[in-house]
Order: structure tokens, then C-alpha cells, then sequence
């Protein structure tokens, strides 16, 4: 009798699993429950729409109220972080990522479950309203009136002075840091230097590939 | 009262419902070219999503240069973004005028911006020459992305450009009636220049030069009493001429 696995089982992987672990697996039960959901949905509707045409008149059906919750949008307070992960070197789990979906190596959108190759359309992504009702946000933006204009200069105002006066005038202090920031660099430059000196294999030394602005789009 | 948080919807040209600037989309008022490089640049999108008029003021105070666009590529500055955005958002007219007097008085790039967007946006004549001719003597630096590079001008000659020239920042701007139409038409008083006594003593010496030397071509006849900046025609004394977007 032939085993139950299908042609890409393998007897040993348990579940599917074996060779195939890449594999998008769905949640049947999942998908079951969805089906049924829509089926009764479109019972009740037929069910109004036939009372409706008994009495005459006819149905119309209501428009979905936004979600309750959503509270307004507002501008980014922040830069968005894109340069934090150049150069650096991260482990990728192979089967994690299915095209966008899923944690892959990019940019992750942990509400929405995305991955994005591209700072671009990780910002694109994030203005999306996708990805807006997935963060509980409405896509409104709440009108200012001068009173709010007002507020907010004099707060940027004196934020800005703030970080004026901490700035460092010291001129003892100001040649140390400098001091210490030219040690690093010269320390990077004799690291590279050594390393391309550095025979290798084939005799041709660590290639170095430099892409503009590190990838970033900006 | 709220406005979305992009400009998409006011971007699609169809059932377009909201404020109007001369009859139409305030966004129209930028060519389909220039729009679409704002909309497709980074800036856009991740700083002047969800801004409203009070947010704005973050971006516009952390402004450094103004200019249209620049580069091969057509990049759109940080400026012209924040002007666009102004233009979607098309805030009250006590906001704009709060911009441009007391926050402008410490910032002047949002000053800049602010007389940008008046000139742009509000419909009549007159109030614009009124409510940018005292920015004709605010002579801060500028700082301007042309082209290629940079190139230095001041506010005065910024809010000159705006009210003599056809195009700035890569846009064309709506078209106004000249001053001296207006004067004639009794809709606006007869301009008091700043040099006010100095600018008759001028005149004498270019007279006297004049009589001396022969006529030259470099001699501009100044009527007496009127605007130097207004109402001179093929002037050359632009320092920063011409260096805006290409089909200028």
C-alpha cells in the first residue's frame, strides 16, 4: 500500500517537512472557518434582501463604519532608522520569508507581518492604509488652528535653545573629542590597510564593493 | 475637521472636493512633472506624511536652502515639498500670516516659504502686494539649491523675484496684474519705496551723469517717486538670474 505521504514527503521529516521545509504551509482550519463566515454572511444578506422585495422596497446595504479606536494620524516625531543594520552582518532564517511576507533579511513591518528590500518602499509601506488600519490608525490628520500654531513655535523655539546652550563651548574639552574621533579613524584606516595587504588565495586581496550613500535611498 | 494624512486623494483628478485656489486644485498649481517628483521623492514621503499646520513648523524650522528642483534627476528640495504640503493643506489665512510675520522674524527659510505659498495661493492682487512688499526690506541671507550647486540670495530679492518674475522654484506662477496697473486703477496706493529720499538723489545723479557722458544704454530712465523694483523693465541688476528648472 502506498505510504499517505505525498510524492515530496519524505518518511523520516515528520509533517511535510524533510526537504520541503521552505514550503508555505496554510492553516486549513483557518481557511475552513473564513468560508463558512462569508457563506452565512451571504445567507443573511440574501435573507434581508428577500424581505425587502416582499415588502416593496429594496435593500440597500450599510457602509462599513471605520473600526472604533483609530485615533488620528500624526507626522513622524523621529528620522526613520535605516542605516542602523550597514555593515553589519545578521543570520537570516531561510524558510522565514515568502516574497513580502514574513521576517526575511530587509526592512520588517512587525503589524502587518511585511519585509521590504528597499527603505523606500519600507516608508511607502508604512504610509499605506494597509498598514495604517493594521496600526489602529485612521489616515486623518487633525486640522491646526493658530492657537495650536502658536504653541508648537514656542515650543520648537525653546527646544532649539535648549539644545543650543548644552552644545559644549569648551575649548579644552572640544579638542579632546576631536582628539579621540581622529584615533578611531586612523585606527580604521591601518585595520583596512592591513587587511587588503593581506594575501589571499587567488593573490587578488579583499575586494572592497562600496555602493552609493550605503544602499540607502534618501 | 480633519485632512488626510497624503495627498492622494487630492492628487487624483477626478471628484476632487475641497478648498479652491484660483478655480481649481490647489496641487494643479505645480506642473504634473514637478508633482510627481515631490510625491515620488523620500522627503515626502517620510516627512510630510501626517503633518498638519503646527507640525509643519518642525520641518520648516529645520529648513537650510530654498530652491525648485535641482540635479539631472529633477530632485525636489526640501522647500518645494514644504510648499506643496502648504498647498494640500491650504491652512487659514491667519496661520500664513502668523508664518510669515512673527515666526518669520526669527526663521527666515519659513518666511521664505510662507511668501512662497502667498504668492501662490491667495487671489487678490492686492493683498499680495500688500502683504509682501514690507518683506522688500528684509535683507537676511539665503541660501539656494540652483541647477547645479549653489548660489546666495536674500529674502528681499527672493520676495522681488516673486513678485516681478514668471517662474520660481520650478513653478509658474499664477498670473498677477503689474503695480502699476493697480495703481492706475486706484486699487492700490502709489508705493512708498524705502529709499524714499535717497532713491530722488539717485535719480538726480544718473540724471547728472547722463547729461554729462552722453547716454548710454546702462542709464535706466527711474520714473520719480515710484517703486525701483516694480516697475523697471528688462532690468539688469538681478544678481541671481535665470538658473531655475530647464523650459524656463
Amino acid at each position: 500500500m502506498a505510504d499517505r505521504n505525498g510524492a515530496y514527503d519524505t518518511p523520516g521529516g515528520g509533517g511535510g517537512g524533510g526537504d520541503t521545509a521552505f514550503r508555505r504551509t496554510w492553516d486549513r482550519s483557518e481557511y475552513a472557518a473564513k468560508a463558512s463566515a462569508r457563506d452565512q454572511k451571504i445567507k443573511d444578506e440574501g435573507k434581508l434582501r428577500y424581505e425587502a422585495s416582499l415588502a416593496g422596497k429594496k435593500y440597500h446595504a450599510r457602509a462599513s463604519t471605520p473600526p472604533e479606536g483609530t485615533h488620528d494620524t500624526e507626522a513622524r516625531k523621529q528620522r526613520l532608522n535605516v542605516a542602523d543594520l550597514v555593515g553589519k552582518q545578521t543570520i537570516v532564517v531561510t524558510g522565514a520569508g515568502q516574497g513580502k511576507r514574513g521576517k526575511g533579511a530587509g526592512f520588517y513591518c512587525e503589524c502587518c507581518d511585511l519585509t521590504y528590500k528597499d527603505n523606500l518602499q519600507f516608508v511607502e509601506h508604512l504610509n499605506s492604509k494597509a498598514h495604517l488600519v493594521a496600526a489602529g490608525e485612521s489616515g486623518e490628520v487633525r486640522r491646526a488652528t493658530l492657537k495650536d500654531v502658536h504653541e508648537r513655535f514656542e515650543y520648537l523655539k525653546r527646544k532649539r535653545e535648549e539644545e543650543r546652550s548644552k552644545e559644549v563651548v569648551d575649548l579644552g574639552a572640544r579638542i579632546e573629542v576631536a582628539m579621540e574621533v581622529e584615533e578611531r579613524e586612523r585606527e580604521e584606516k591601518r585595520r583596512k590597510r592591513n587587511e587588503k595587504r593581506r594575501k589571499t588565495k587567488d593573490g587578488l586581496g579583499v575586494v572592497e564593493v562600496k555602493i552609493e550613500n550605503d544602499g540607502i535611498i534618501c | 475637521m480633519a485632512h488626510q494624512a497624503d495627498a492622494k486623494k487630492s492628487l487624483d483628478e477626478r471628484g476632487y472636493t475641497g478648498a479652491l485656489i484660483h478655480g481649481d486644485n490647489p496641487l494643479k498649481l505645480f506642473e504634473k512633472a514637478v508633482r510627481d517628483r515631490i510625491v515620488d521623492s523620500y522627503y515626502w514621503k517620510e516627512q510630510c506624511f501626517g503633518l498638519n499646520a503646527a507640525t509643519l513648523l518642525d520641518r520648516a524650522l529645520e529648513l537650510t536652502f530654498i530652491g525648485g528642483t535641482y540635479g539631472v534627476a529633477q530632485k525636489p528640495t526640501p522647500f518645494l515639498c514644504l510648499a506643496f504640503k502648504l498647498l494640500q493643506l491650504v491652512p487659514e489665512r491667519e496661520i500664513i500670516q502668523y508664518y510669515l510675520e512673527q515666526a518669520g522674524e526669527e526663521y527666515k527659510y519659513l518666511r521664505a516659504l510662507a511668501a512662497f505659498y502667498v504668492r501662490l495661493a491667495w487671489e487678490k492682487d492686492e493683498d499680495v502686494y500688500t502683504t509682501l512688499e514690507p518683506y522688500l526690506s528684509d535683507s537676511r541671507k539665503l541660501k539656494r539649491r540652483v541647477r547645479e550647486g549653489w548660489a546666495l540670495t536674500h529674502v528681499d530679492d527672493f520676495v522681488d523675484e516673486l513678485l516681478v518674475k514668471n517662474r520660481v522654484c520650478a513653478t509658474t506662477l499664477p498670473k498677477i496684474n503689474p503695480r502699476v496697473f493697480l495703481e492706475d486703477e486706484d486699487r492700490l496706493e502709489p508705493r512708498v519705496s524705502a529709499l524714499g529720499d535717497e532713491l530722488e538723489e539717485l535719480d538726480q545723479e544718473e540724471e547728472e551723469l547722463e547729461v554729462d557722458s552722453g547716454s548710454e544704454g546702462e542709464v535706466e530712465e527711474l520714473p520719480h517717486g515710484r517703486a525701483n523694483g516694480i516697475a523697471r523693465t528688462g532690468s539688469d541688476g538681478e544678481v541671481v538670474s535665470d538658473e531655475e528648472m530647464d523650459g524656463d
